[in-house]
């Protein structure tokens, strides 16, 4: 099992970057790996269960399931269905805090999963980087934040 | 249940902040408004169940125990056994996080208590600046920003 953790300060408040990331079919508006999301059978995306049919910049799809959704904790679970790369058992969790003496916003995005022998650097290395850290960069850019 | 809840980023890494204020009888050293602390029955105070016994600037005594503490996780909970506070069942947690992008540290500290709600706000405001916050500061003083 791997597991890939990244977190990262964002200068704005809780609330305003929950409202960013807290719709599961809505992640295509600001990361730069989802060409296009949908969410299966016309369901909410706030249903918790639901499945998103992402279509990648590469042309590939892969399907995810929203298993946790809390706009209490303001955090959120998936596990990845469907995927043309090889991330098995993926279970993926995200998480916002405030941060209570700037009013700025603490997250975290954290996995696990098993990878074929031998790639687990280099699968692990990927997601930490190419989807969850570009995925801070893409949502500082989407809110027009400066680094923080 | 009055509930308070703090949190600041340290300009350091989650370990070093970590080796700071692990020690449960080391608030004299870190934390400006505690005076002296002794951990009773001389236990050593990484022991779950140890109970410090220190002062404030103020002259105040109060008596808490450790329930928990993790070098894993890096968290720290405890209960107030006796203050001059209007509160009881008081149970608090310092907890930090790594913030991975940077060598920061995210630092959370909690507090749930029952207390007379004419109290309350009192209370929460005064745990949540004077201690929780004035703890960040000091660390923030400490390790620069």
């Amino acid at each position: 099992m791997v597991a890939v953790i990244r977190s990262t300060i964002l200068d704005a408040p809780v609330e305003a970057v929950w409202e960013v990331i807290r719709d599961f079919n809505g992640h295509d508006a600001w990361h730069p790996a989802v060409d296009a999301s949908q969410i299966e059978r016309g369901h909410p995306s706030d249903k918790v269960g639901c499945v998103r049919r992402f279509k990648l910049a590469d042309g590939s799809e892969l399907r995810e399931q929203l298993l946790t959704l809390s706009d209490m904790e303001q955090s959120f679970s998936y596990c990845l269905l469907e995927t043309p790369i090889p991330l098995f058992n993926y279970v993926a969790h995200c998480r916002l805090l405030p941060v209570t003496d700037g009013d700025i916003t603490f997250w975290e995005w954290e996995s696990r999963f098993d990878t074929p022998a031998g790639r687990e650097g280099e699968l692990a290395e990927m997601v930490g980087t190419d989807i969850y850290l570009a995925g801070f960069d893409a949502v500082r850019s989407h809110m027009g934040l400066g680094s923080a | 249940m009055a509930r308070v809840y703090t949190s600041s980023v340290i300009n350091a890494s989650a370990s070093r902040v970590w080796d700071r204020v692990r020690d449960f009888n080391g608030l004299p050293r870190w934390h400006p408004r505690i005076r002296d602390s002794r951990i009773e029955d001389a236990l050593p105070s990484d022991k779950v169940g140890c109970i410090r016994n220190f002062n404030l600037q103020n002259g105040d005594n109060i008596r808490e125990q450790l329930l928990g503490l993790s070098d894993y996780d890096m968290f720290c909970t405890y209960a107030i056994l006796e203050s001059p506070m209007p509160l009881s069942d008081y149970i608090a947690t310092l907890r930090l996080t790594p913030v991975t992008d940077g060598d920061r540290c995210f630092v959370e500290w909690s507090a749930e208590f029952s207390a007379d709600p004419s109290d309350e706000d009192a209370l929460v405001n005064g745990i949540g600046t004077d201690v929780f916050q004035a703890g960040f500061d000091a660390l923030k003083r400490h390790f620069g920003s």
